[in-house]
């Protein structure tokens, strides 16, 4: 068959045509085999030049249009628009790069680059007139959402999507819901505190026929895909029935005979093996934690409600759409690291801002009323030598915000803040002011040369080299040194690769592009928002969350999906299953099927990204890349070959 | 190492420092300043000795004096945190540390104490009164021998030794090493500044008040030159008693536009007035206005029958010599004067 091909060449104002002679390149491929017009043209992305291709394809009727310009990540999308408005299928267009790969690399020979150029828009013709109209796969998509983690990002996004009518299944690892932000106290801005938040997203949460809720509930597998994931959920039991009566459990939390370090106070109190973390905790129902239970009967003795025969529970569900937000874990300083483990007053933030909850009208620690607190900016994060080069955003408000409390509450507190620069951005500056005109102190140290914490005759001395002050050495002694930690991702993040879900430099869970695309990730249908991400304060969580939700719920919003028709195909003559087309995909898309008599390879076309990596592989070539067929690629290499 | 001291800060507050410790030090201050130079910057340098607490380099500084107060600081300062305010709160503190008799802190910290100090003296002058039986003559005559005594002991038992332990906590503790010879070079320097106070003009704002401050100082000076050695009040020369109405004349309109510009607050420097501050202007122009009138009273030949006026002259008077002078902030002008001729030596 032949095409009626358009060439268009562009100049980029310079930017190719100074390095590269467009008026050669066309002449060279005028006549060539299909061309049907070739241009030149100062900006092919100008508005007149593409009315003008459009013109030109309807006019002309043309079944085929390159485009030699700059990168096609730049503009493929653009001229596949321009065929498609002019009633062309985008397939037909065919992108060639020469700005990039051309005049930019090649600008100290002229010559030579304009004899790529014509090679490469050669090549371009040689796909083009192979080139096909394919049109988008579509497959069903079960209108339902998995959210995974209910914190505040979690429980934000299940809200939203049950207000666009979308079915939510909210899946939440502890047995009781809120996630970090039940641990804090008084939040900045609005002085709520972060039970009351938990409280008015758990009220909304509940009163909703669409959500379905799991507490003490974690993923185990994960089969299926974009549109129809099918999920199994292990619900570990609260081993107490529902509805019981209240008062006696009380009694049956005071006689559990086991104690346990209490991790929702980070460590510092004990807490039953039948517990919840505060008494108006949801749900209303305590839970007995099954690793610490000794099963010693004494709490079923006093409580009718207590049922230690409950079993874990395996649910199966389906969704067209997962949505992460497993959030993260505090950074824990290593041992020695500013004096941790080593000194008996060193906390870290987290700690401190459970402390400054706990205590009432005296800060105390270790037995001892607390004055002067000294805080250490950055641990865990920035770190010259460690990994975390990231910076966890969060922790100089949050800890200017618990020494403003801190100063609030209790009474005659002097607060040190040791600092490599404070970063309260946006609307968080007001904070530092009024730590200023408070009277706390800022000092502020090099990445190389870390504040100093020594103890000598039980006083523990900081010692630092500030900057703010000419370098000098400045001492303070302090009752409590703060260790500002950052975030870190979760130290059990089974569940990301349980989805394959990539993950960035920082170990957190990566998005596709962090400006354009910044809750979508590589795995189609999952949506990750929060703290899974990176460090977000809770505004910047929940905005993430608003926009996963809206982003999980387009892709199953119709009932069905499109998915490029840019994949794998597998003849099923040719293949004899011998899996390495399986290990090479990085995505999962290729399983083992019987065909007949035989096992063969079965693309899953919504999963297949058309990445190629499974062809080269494949010992019988029995891969094929729709639009990258060997045909396609080897007329291309001929071109760029050939004289 | 300097160990932090956060209570140095309800110190200062007590000298009218306020919202210092708001500096994130930005340096905004030190950039604008027109006075601060690479070796001698300021003032956010001592801005951050007062947030730590750093007493003994602050008492070491010079700075704080080679400051006049444009308050091109304080206005550019993006936290509010009143660089130049503070400059004026610390002239105050080292004035009270420099004192060895203590009354200039006590004075400056406490409005009471003030008062009462004025009380005590307006009381004493009175019954001195009494007791000659208000007779104007003798009173008059008398009180031109305390003037000069009062100047004189003034300056030998408080002023000179102040000026020697400002010394001491500049040159001698810190232990700078310089040759005697210097120290008569630069004397020059020190007269220069007293009587010009020719580094104001480096100020750019300043260039009037600089102008009316100079008046000011020729003013005072002629005054009290006219009034105790050529005895104004008693004068029959008329150059003399012009002179005199000429000088005092300076003295209280140059005074009233001081006090009306702190009432009016729109300039920086006259934002902030202390109890201090405004002791000095009033009572300068009260000094000034009342000289005036005692004598035209006297020209009138209306002084007898108003002995009033010339008692309220007196009260003015010998807060100004026993309190202002000594304790107040007067000696401001002779720290200033000095700490240009250390800066001098220093250097």
């Amino acid at each position: 068959m032949n095409k009626k091909i358009g060439v268009y060449i562009c100049h980029c104002g310079g930017n190719i045509s100074d390095y590269v002679d467009v008026e050669k390149v066309r002449k060279s491929i005028e006549n060539d085999e299909g061309v049907f017009l070739v241009k030149t043209t100062m900006f092919a992305c100008g508005d007149a030049n593409q009315k003008e291709m459009v013109d030109d394809i309807r006019r002309n009727e043309l079944d085929g249009v390159v485009v030699a310009s700059c990168s096609p990540k730049l503009h493929l999308i653009t001229f596949r628009a321009v065929t498609e408005r002019a009633g062309l299928n985008k397939y037909n267009y065919v992108h060639a790069n020469i700005r990039e790969q051309v005049s930019w690399a090649h600008s100290d020979d002229k010559a030579g680059a304009t004899e790529k150029a014509i090679h490469i828009v050669k090549s371009a013709l040689a796909k083009v007139r192979l080139a096909e109209s394919l049109e988008p796969f579509k497959i069903p998509a079960k209108k339902a959402v998995a959210i995974i983690g209910g914190g505040v990002a979690g429980m934000r996004a299940a809200i939203e999507l049950s207000n666009m009518g979308c079915p939510v299944t909210l899946i939440e690892r502890e047995h009781f819901i809120g996630g970090r932000i039940a641990q804090w106290d008084v939040l900045f801005t609005t002085d709520q505190t972060g039970k009351e938040l938990v409280t008015i997203l758990y009220n909304d949460l509940i009163s909703r026929d669409n959500i379905t809720l799991f507490t003490g509930a974690e993923v185990i597998s994960n089969t299926g895909c974009i549109g129809d994931f099918k999920l199994k959920i292990k619900v570990t039991p609260r081993f107490i029935k529902e509805n019981c009566h209240k008062g006696n459990l009380q009694k049956a939390i005071l006689a559990c005979p086991v104690e346990v370090n209490d991790e929702f106070n980070f460590d510092m109190t004990k807490r039953k093996a039948i517990y919840h973390n505060f008494p108006s905790e949801y749900p209303h129902l305590p839970a007995i934690d099954p690793k610490n239970c000794t099963r010693c009967g004494e709490c079923e003795k006093i409580c009718e409600s207590v049922d230690l025969s409950q079993k874990e529970e395996l649910i199966e569900v389906q969704v067209g759409s997962v949505l992460m937000a497993t959030g993260f874990d505090p950074y824990i300083p290593a041992e020695g690291e500013f004096g941790f483990h080593e000194f008996d007053n060193l906390v870290t933030l987290p700690q401190f801002k459970r402390m400054i909850e706990l205590n009432d009208s005296k800060l105390i620690f270790g037995g001892k009323e607390i004055r002067n607190i000294a805080y250490i900016y950055c641990v865990g994060s920035r770190q010259t030598d460690g990994e975390n080069k990231y910076c966890s955003r969060y922790c100089c408000t949050s800890a200017i915000h618990a020494a403003i409390l801190t100063r609030k509450k209790f009474s005659n507190i002097q607060n040190f803040h040791f600092t490599r620069g404070i970063r309260t951005y946006g609307k968080q500056e007001v904070l530092y002011a009024e730590s200023l005109k408070g009277g706390d102190i800022f000092l502020q140290n090099y990445e190389d040369d870390p504040p100093v914490v020594n103890q000598q005759n039980k006083m523990t001395v900081i010692t630092v080299n500030d900057i703010l002050t000419g370098k000098r050495e400045m001492s303070v002694n302090a009752d409590l040194v703060v260790l500002v930690t950052g975030m870190v991702p979760r130290a059990d993040n089974s569940v990301g690769s349980l989805f394959k879900l990539p993950k960035g430099r920082d170990h957190f869970f990566n998005e596709i592009h962090m400006k354009l695309r910044p809750v979508e990730t590589v795995i189609d249908g999952i949506t990750i928002c929060g703290a899974c991400q990176g460090p977000k304060n809770i505004m910047e969580s929940v905005n993430s969350a608003l926009s996963a939700a809206t982003k999980s719920f387009s892709y199953i919003s119709k009932g069905e999906l499109e998915i490029e028709p840019i994949i794998a195909q597998i003849d099923n003559d040719q293949c004899t299953w011998c899996r390495v087309c399986a290990e090479a995909c990085p995505f999962d898309a290729i399983h083992k099927e019987i065909n007949g008599t035989k096992d063969i390879a079965v693309i899953n076309n919504s999963v297949c990204k058309g990445c190629g990596m499974c062809l080269p592989v494949c010992p019988s070539d029995a891969i094929n890349l729709i639009a990258y067929s060997n045909r396609e690629i080897e007329s291309m290499i001929d071109a760029l070959a050939g004289d | 190492m300097a160990a932090i001291n956060p209570e140095f800060r309800t110190e200062l507050k007590k000298y009218g420092a306020f919202d210092f410790n708001a500096c994130y030090n930005c340096g905004n201050c030190t950039a604008v300043c027109s006075l601060s130079t690479t070796e001698d910057s300021f003032p956010r340098e001592i801005l951050r000795f007062s947030t730590l607490g750093l007493q003994d380099d602050i008492k070491s500084s010079l700075k704080p004096w080679l400051c006049y107060y444009c308050g091109e600081c304080s206005t550019h300062c993006p936290q509010e945190a009143n660089p130049g305010e503070l400059m004026m709160s610390l002239r105050r503190w080292l004035s009270a540390q420099y004192d060895w008799t203590k009354l200039s802190g006590l004075l400056y910290r406490s409005l009471p104490i003030t008062i009462i100090a004025l009380l005590i003296t307006a009381i004493g002058v009175l019954a001195f009164g009494a007791f000659e039986n208000f007779q104007l003559e003798p009173i008059m005559k008398f009180a031109h021998q305390f003037e000069m005594i009062a100047i004189a002991s003034v300056f030998v038992l408080i002023l000179l030794p102040n000026v020697i332990r400002m010394w001491w906590f500049i040159l001698k503790k810190p232990g700078v090493k310089v040759p005697l010879s210097k120290y008569f070079v630069e004397i020059r320097e020190m007269v220069d500044h007293m009587f010009t106070q020719k580094r104001a003009l480096e100020c750019d704002k300043n260039r009037f008040r600089w102008f009316e401050h100079f008046i000011l100082v020729i003013g005072y000076l002629g005054l009290l030159f006219v009034t105790v050695f050529l005895d104004w009040f008693a004068s029959k020369n008329i150059f003399i008693i012009s002179f005199g109405y000429l000088l005092s004349t300076i003295v209280f309109v140059v005074t009233f536009d001081f006090v009306s510009s702190r009432m009016k607050k729109q300039k920086e420097i006259s934002k902030f007035s202390q109890p201090a501050d405004w002791l000095f202007v009033i009572w300068l122009f009260l000094m000034g206005f009342s000289a005036f009138i005692v004598r035209l009273f006297i020209d009138t030949g209306l002084l007898d029958k108003n002995i009033w006026l010339y008692f309220f002259h007196l009260i003015i008077l010998v807060q100004w010599a026993l309190i202002i002078v000594p304790f107040g902030k007067w000696t401001h002008f002779l720290y200033r004067s000095f700490a240009m001729y250390f800066a001098k030596i220093k250097a």
